[in-house]
């Protein structure tokens, strides 16, 4: 008799927990069912007392696992809605995440800085030190410790800024870092160094006063022309980011001796030949070669003892070409509609 | 440096290389070529032609003619030239019919310019050819110009005939050396030299010739001289460029009548002496310029330039020619003191070969009686000379050879490469060549064994040598923290929305005073570019500035940074190279506070601790907007608004800093502290200060009265307005005090507070509590 009034109980209670629409609802179901005072669950137990003691064993069991799941099904329920108010207030909190982000985008350095920074952490990478050289250079480092004296028809070459004052001058090449390499560090040395130059040029697309240099040098015991390939390969194929073939022709450059112009095979047609390398399958690169023995005197190093390459790469020609940039002007104009692309 | 291919065939004995695949090998073994031009494509087609008849055409200058023009018939052609009339023998071209004012002309009637045998286009050539026959000597060529950079060291690349050489040996053929030297006739001078310093002119050779008649040089000639750059003028002078074009050596022709003395004297200029040059400009001269003169003074300027008044003319009938050798650096000084280069100073500043100025005497003599039938010489030849150098002997260890190339080459091919560029080779001891160097590699060029190492490099080709890495030990390399640190100031400044631009090392006068400096204490570029580029700069703003105006036209806002050297004067030393940072925000809406802040935020990320002192401002900033940038105790920057007025519209937030300092300053040891261990208390405090005092002087009020307990202070918000009195301002901060030893009792915290209340009263400050 009893046990059928705990199953009637049990499952209407259930349909009434399933179907309460508010945590309000269930307050009331759960009060009606399992209330201390009123609780129709509850009055059942107190109810127990009264049954034969072999009843109320079996009886007893059967209530404490209705009251279980009336439970459970109750804080399910209940969960169920913290759950739903949850998600309704979240749901307020839509936001547009297609919105723009406040505060500055990020900026941009400039190309030649990421070039320059890319070079200087290879070289880094290979054991080269980066050196720093002043831009108001003296003649001596500029031109005559390069084994250029004043008499020498190279420096018709380089139009030189002169600057007012004693043999000063606005470097025309990076090389006179190797010079001050050599006094600072003495043999063996890897350095490079990068900055800017100046050469006294009219300014169109393609000529510039200003512009900017890698140089290169590494002394050390027998250094001879193979190992300037391989170093000239390991870094043409980290700027590049691929394998690429390079050549040596004879080039005049007087701290050097033997001199070269280091090609590279065209990287747009792969040397079948195209407008960018004029046919020719080429496309000049760099000036490099075994540093001059004068050089290497003038720093106070022996050069019987001592040899070394050194080499000379533009950056800026590097950036025009990386990004197929057609006026060099642009380099240098502070216009945030060029700088901004990269 | 233009060179003619048939005239390097010419001087080469069986050259079968066709003119790219010769350009090609010269780039690959010796001097780096710009390119190929055919010169006078339509000469191998033209043909002497009789014109016939002429008749005028209606309406224009043109004129119908009809010539005959020999194998290729008789021909009506339209031709406008001043000079075209029935009887003269001129070019005929079969360039295609085309129909001109109405009549169809079949083929051209040509000018020398457009055969290009010279650069008179007046009117068509005046032949003295029979009907029908080829301009003789006269061929279409192809000229290779070689980038004279890379032959600055080779003066005997600078003719012909050291291209000659050089191709025959590359190409295994012998070179046809077109100098007979028996030809230079024997006997006493007509003439004196004297050379008042032979180590300026080490050798001043010259012949004379009488009964010359100048005129206009032969076709072929001017063809020759046409393709290669050089503009035909008479047969003497023509003659002279044609050696120099061909043996590199520069000569030049006198009018013997016109010389004043029996006596060419070779000597430096006697102060302010003149010159009245070949080019028609008057040269005003020193002692430092060599002079060849006549009894009467100054007739050339050695090694540069001849003089007009003894310019060859129609009238000349007697020639000195002169052959001489210069001083490399004098002749440059020279032609670089006056601003003049010729042809013959390039070759001269080039160490020039002493031995080569009688060959081009004898070249002269063959040439000049062609070019001037009946001409005679007078007497042997006036030499005056230095003792010629001894050709210089160079010890070259093979294994010195390999050592440098990173490849061997064996002795035999060694010993071939360096014979076939004509030098002499003998084994002096086992592995050692002594290799003697020719007269026309000695001068310069070819000095020290690494000279012979790049000659037995570039025939056996750099391609042929393996790239190898060196063994060599690994190790870190030396480190640049001024150059990280840089590095480290861009990318931070990228990553708060700064974009980067480069501005030239130049400015004007003008934008050094309107940014408050003096002319005079920059340095000066000699020769600049533009007389507003002319002061190196010794601050990155006024550039900055310019990009700031000149952004502003496209974009609302922005953000950009310039990292560079300022460069200073330091009396007669180095000058001092300070790299600086200069960031500037842009905003043309708001009231400028905004971006003050931001960048401010911008100082603070690039140097913790920073603070800002309001300074005087300049006159290029905001008169109430400028402060110096403090860190660590030392003025590392400056941060102010530009003032308005130097912005077209809106307003620029400036930060400057000097990147040396900043750096000394940042590199700084890092310590560790324990956690504090014991609670800490916190509590507010509201100061009643002027409008314009300074929150920054505030704080550091309160801090100096708060004494050690106090672990930090953050500023909380200022408030203006009732129930505060009006022109003054409520300014909140948080204090937090405590110990490391204990926690405080809340009398210890109240004293702290009582210490800064009375502290700031003293200094009447009300605090509202």
């Amino acid at each position: 008799m009893l046990e059928q009034s705990i199953q009637e109980l049990e499952s209407s209670s259930l349909a009434r927990i399933a179907s309460a629409r508010s945590l309000e609802e269930l307050e009331v179901v759960r009060v009606s069912v399992l209330g201390r005072k009123e609780g129709a669950l509850t009055h059942m137990m107190k109810e127990l007392g009264k049954l034969p003691p072999e009843e109320r064993k079996s009886t007893g069991k059967l209530v404490n696992a209705a009251k279980q799941k009336l439970e459970e099904a109750l804080a399910a329920r209940e969960k169920q809605f913290a759950d739903d108010t949850l998600r309704a207030r979240l749901d307020t909190e839509w936001i547009d995440l297609t919105l723009p982000a406040p505060g500055p985008r990020r900026g941009h350095l400039h190309p030649i800085t990421q070039i320059q920074q890319e070079l200087e952490d290879l070289f880094v990478s290979l054991g080269f030190a980066v050196l720093d050289g002043p831009e108001a250079e003296t003649e001596y480092h500029n031109f005559d410790a390069l084994n250029i004296p004043a008499t020498h028809p190279a420096r018709d070459a380089q139009d030189t800024f002169w600057l007012e004052g004693s043999n000063l001058l606005l470097r025309t090449h990076t090389s006179p870092v190797q010079v001050r390499g050599m006094e600072k560090l003495g043999p063996p040395l890897r350095i490079v160094a990068p900055g800017r130059v100046f050469r006294n040029e009219s300014v169109d697309a393609s000529h510039e006063h200003t512009f900017y240099q890698i140089e290169g040098m590494m002394v050390d015991r027998d250094v001879s022309v193979a190992h300037l390939l391989y170093f000239m390969k390991v870094m043409l194929a980290g700027v590049f980011q691929r394998e690429v073939s390079v050549r040596l022709r004879p080039g005049y450059f007087p701290f050097v001796e033997p001199g070269f112009e280091l090609d590279i095979q065209c990287l747009l047609c792969g040397g079948s030949g195209c407008p960018v390398c004029k046919q020719s399958g080429w496309v000049e690169q760099l000036g490099c070669g075994l540093v001059h023995p004068n050089v290497l005197r003038m720093s106070g190093i022996d050069p019987e003892e001592w040899s070394g390459f050194a080499f000379g790469l533009g950056l800026t020609r590097l950036v025009m070409m990386r990004y197929g940039i057609d006026d060099i002007r642009h380099l240098q104009g502070g216009d945030l509609r060029f700088l901004e692309q990269f | 440096m233009k060179f003619s291919y048939n005239w390097i065939r010419e001087l080469v004995d069986g050259l079968d290389c066709a003119p790219g695949a010769l350009e090609k090998l010269i780039t690959m073994k010796t001097a780096e070529c710009e390119g190929i031009e055919v010169s006078g494509a339509l000469l191998d087609r033209a043909c002497a032609a009789l014109v016939e008849s002429v008749e005028p055409i209606p309406g224009g200058h043109n004129v119908k003619t009809v010539v005959d023009a020999g194998r290729y018939g008789r021909k009506t052609v339209v031709c406008g030239a001043p000079n075209c009339r029935a009887g003269i023998i001129t070019a005929y071209v079969p360039i295609g019919k085309k129909t001109i004012q109405g009549v169809e002309s079949d083929g051209m009637l040509a000018s020398a310019a457009e055969l290009d045998i010279s650069r008179d286009h007046t009117g068509i050539l005046e032949l003295d050819l029979q009907i029908g026959a080829p301009l003789p000597g006269c061929f279409p060529d192809s000229v290779i110009e070689i980038d004279n950079k890379s032959i600055t060291h080779r003066p005997d690349l600078w003719g012909h005939l050291g291209m000659a050489r050089e191709v025959a040996a590359l190409q295994g053929r012998s070179l046809k050396d077109p100098v007979h030297v028996g030809m230079l006739p024997e006997g006493p001078a007509p003439i004196k030299i004297e050379v008042e310093n032979l180590s300026l002119c080490p050798r001043y050779s010259a012949l004379v010739f009488e009964n010359v008649t100048v005129k206009p040089s032969p076709l072929w000639l001017q063809t020759r001289l046409t393709a290669i750059g050089l503009n035909p003028i008479n047969n003497v002078v023509d003659m002279t460029n044609y050696i120099m074009a061909e043996l590199a050596q520069p000569m030049h022709a006198f009018d013997a009548n016109l010389l004043r003395g029996g006596t060419i004297y070779v000597r430096p200029a006697r102060p302010g002496e003149r010159l009245r040059a070949l080019n028609e400009e008057e040269y005003t001269l020193d002692p430092s310029n060599l002079v060849i003169a006549d009894a009467g003074g100054a007739i050339a300027l050695g090694g540069v330039i001849g003089g007009l008044d003894s310019a060859i003319s129609g009238k000349t009938t007697r020639v000195v020619l002169e052959s001489a050798n210069f001083l490399a650096s004098s002749v440059r000084r020279t032609s670089a003191v006056l601003k003049l280069r010729t042809d013959a100073s390039m070759r001269f500043e080039k160490a020039q070969d002493p031995h080569n100025t009688v060959r081009g005497l004898a070249r002269a003599i063959e040439l000049l009686s062609e070019l001037s039938p009946g001409i005679r010489l007078v007497g042997g030849v006036a030499d005056r000379k230095r003792e010629l150098p001894a050709a210089p002997v160079i010890p070259l260890p093979l294994d010195f050879v390999a050592r440098k190339l990173g490849r061997e080459v064996g002795r035999i091919e060694v010993r071939s490469i360096l014979e076939r560029m004509g030098f002499g080779v003998a084994e002096a001891d086992a592995g050692i060549f002594a290799v003697t160097v020719p007269s026309w590699r000695a001068t310069k060029d070819v000095t020290i064994k690494d000279d012979l190492v790049e000659e037995v490099g570039r025939m056996v080709g750099y391609d042929s040598i393996t790239p190898q890495a060196p063994l060599v030990p690994s190790a870190a390399p030396p480190r640049n923290p001024e150059r990280r640190f840089q590095h480290e100031v861009r990318d931070l400044f990228a990553d708060l929305g700064f974009t980067e631009v480069y501005n030239y090392s130049f400015l004007s006068e003008d934008a050094v005073r309107a940014f408050g400096s003096d002319p005079a204490e920059h340095i000066r570029v000699t020769n600049p570019i533009a007389s507003d580029q002319a002061l190196l700069r010794t601050s990155l703003l006024p550039g900055v500035w310019k990009n700031i105006n000149e952004n502003l036209k496209h974009r609302e806002a922005f953000r950009i940074f310039e990292i560079g050297l300022e460069i200073h004067k330091r009396g007669n030393s180095l000058p001092e190279e300070i790299p600086h940072l200069l960031a500037a925000i842009y905003e043309r809406q708001g009231d400028g506070a905004a971006g003050l802040f931001e960048i401010k935020r911008a100082a603070e990320c690039l140097m913790p601790g920073a603070q800002l002192c309001p300074a005087e401002a300049r006159a290029f900033e905001h008169p109430a907007r400028a402060a110096d940038v403090l860190w660590k105790g030392e003025k590392a920057g400056r941060l102010f608004e530009l003032h308005p007025s130097l912005v077209e519209t809106g307003r620029a937030a400036i930060l400057d800093v000097n990147l040396q300092l900043a750096q000394r300053l940042a590199v700084g040891e890092k310590k560790y502290t324990p956690i504090r261990r014991y609670p800490s208390s916190a509590f507010d405090l509201s100061v009643v200060a002027g409008l314009r005092d300074q929150a920054g002087s505030l704080e550091s009020a309160i801090r100096s009265f708060a004494g050690p307990l106090l672990e930090s202070i953050h500023f909380l918000r200022q408030y203006s307005g009732p129930p505060l009195p009006e022109g003054s301002k409520s300014v909140s901060f948080r204090l937090t005090v405590g110990s490391p030893e204990r926690t405080l009792s809340s009398d210890e915290v109240a004293q702290v507070r009582n210490q800064i209340i009375e502290g700031m009263r003293g200094r009447g400050y009300e605090l509202r509590v």
